[in-house]
């Protein structure tokens, strides 16, 4: 029997490792960065007990191995699409905290684990708030009130499609597109009869709802940290979904022929 | 003293965005209002920058790194992921028009043929757009550089 780990069997062990990965997993698929995860992981292990958590990222998947003295136990999970949620990430990093403060309790980690919720905003709040926000972009470029109405419209409209298309679990790539021509299509309304002089602020302010910040900063801060492949994972996800929110602007304008800039 | 007004007016209106960006990345609750702030702290920051003659990179990129520092300290005051705060602070200084007037001259270069005027235009957009990005992105990045130097996590 190794000094200092006595009490560890390899059942205990694998126990822990299913709960380590399923917190790495989460923060992969909730969009945190992988040095947060990376963090998060080791030192939940190290409060459960482990000698020390070694872990390995890509973009899709997740390989952790947990070592108690000579024994390791190593396990993949693949990582889901998710739509990006801070207050899951919130939650367990104060899960982590609370397992540093109180070593070894693995069933209050499992508990809390299993109370996780996703804290969902309204869409009642969450869809005016995004019409807000794209009209607030197209006053601040300067564009009339005329304008500032329609790209309200258009921007709310968006976001209403893209909860529907997404509560239907569409694949990311289609809900911009998709999203994208709607909004260019409401958003058009302003070269009707002149009603807005300020056209082509009003179109750029209301596909601004799909700007991925997300995963372009994180993919700049994996990047820099040392993560390369998991920075070049997150911005070819973010560029794509940049170019088919293009894709669904073209479509709409080729639709409608406009001649405005 | 008009001018200081019409700023405070435009922070505030950029704080709207802000919050709302918060809300489609399911920032916590207790947040919102500190994503606000630093909204409008960014907007007005990089606003007086350029008013005195900054290049509009070198502003955005100046704004990106106070407000990476100042999320350091909120971060660890309210034991939250620094992303919560930075990301949606720095929506409002998004180059998306500039990015969307790159693509507008791009799909006229297609259709009407390519014209000197359209060219220049695709090429100026787009790099204002890169430039800008990167800059908020390495303005963003290097404040938690500086904390990765030591081994004790931030929160």
């Amino acid at each position: 029997m190794k000094k200092g780990f006595p009490t560890i069997s390899k059942e205990e062990q694998t126990r822990i490792t299913t709960v380590v990965v399923r917190v790495a997993a989460m923060l992969l698929e909730y969009g945190a960065e992988s040095r947060l995860i990376e963090q998060l992981s080791s030192r939940l292990g190290v409060a459960l007990g482990c000698t020390s958590i070694e872990i390995s990222l890509i973009p899709s998947a997740i390989v952790l191995t947990t070592l108690i003295g000579d024994s390791s136990v190593t396990t993949t999970r693949r990582a889901h699409e998710q739509p990006i949620n801070m207050s899951i990430v919130h939650q367990i990093v104060t899960i982590c905290i609370a397992a540093e403060k109180n070593p070894r309790d693995i069933m209050m980690v499992e508990t809390k684990l299993a109370n996780i919720h996703s804290n969902a905003y309204p869409a009642w709040l969450i869809v005016p708030m995004i019409g807000l926000s794209c009209a607030a972009f197209s006053h601040l470029q300067g564009a009339d009130w005329a304008g500032f109405c329609i790209t309200f419209l258009a921007a709310s409209v968006g976001m209403m499609v893209r909860r529907a298309l997404s509560s239907r679990n569409y694949s990311l790539l289609i809900v911009f597109a998709f999203t994208a021509f709607v909004c260019t299509m409401i958003a058009s309304l302003s070269f009707y009869q002149g009603l807005s002089a300020t056209g082509s602020i009003v179109l750029s302010s209301s596909v601004l709802l799909l700007v991925p910040g997300f995963p372009y900063i994180n993919s700049m801060l994996d990047a820099f940290k040392g993560y390369i492949s998991m920075g070049w994972g997150r911005w070819t996800q973010a560029t794509l979904l940049t170019l088919m929110s293009s894709l669904g602007i073209m479509l709409a304008m080729g639709l409608l022929d406009i001649k405005g800039w | 003293m008009m001018e200081w007004v019409t700023l405070l007016l435009n922070s505030l209106w950029a704080a709207i965005p802000a919050v709302g960006f918060g809300m489609i990345f399911n920032v916590p609750r207790s947040a919102l209002p500190l994503c606000a702030v630093g909204g409008a702290f960014t907007y007005g920051f990089r606003e007086v920058l350029m008013h005195h003659h900054l290049s509009i990179e070198l502003s955005t990129f100046i704004a990106a790194t106070a407000i990476g520092i100042i999320g350091v300290f909120w971060s660890r005051a309210y034991v939250m992921p620094r992303p919560v705060y930075t990301v949606p602070s720095i929506i409002p200084i998004i180059p998306g028009t500039y990015a969307y007037e790159m693509m507008i001259s791009l799909v006229s270069m297609n259709t009407d043929g390519v014209t000197d005027a359209l060219l220049s235009s695709f090429i100026q957009n787009g790099l204002h757009a890169v430039s800008i990005l990167f800059a908020i992105a390495f303005g963003l990045v290097l404040p938690s550089m500086y904390y990765t130097k030591r081994q004790k996590p931030i929160i």
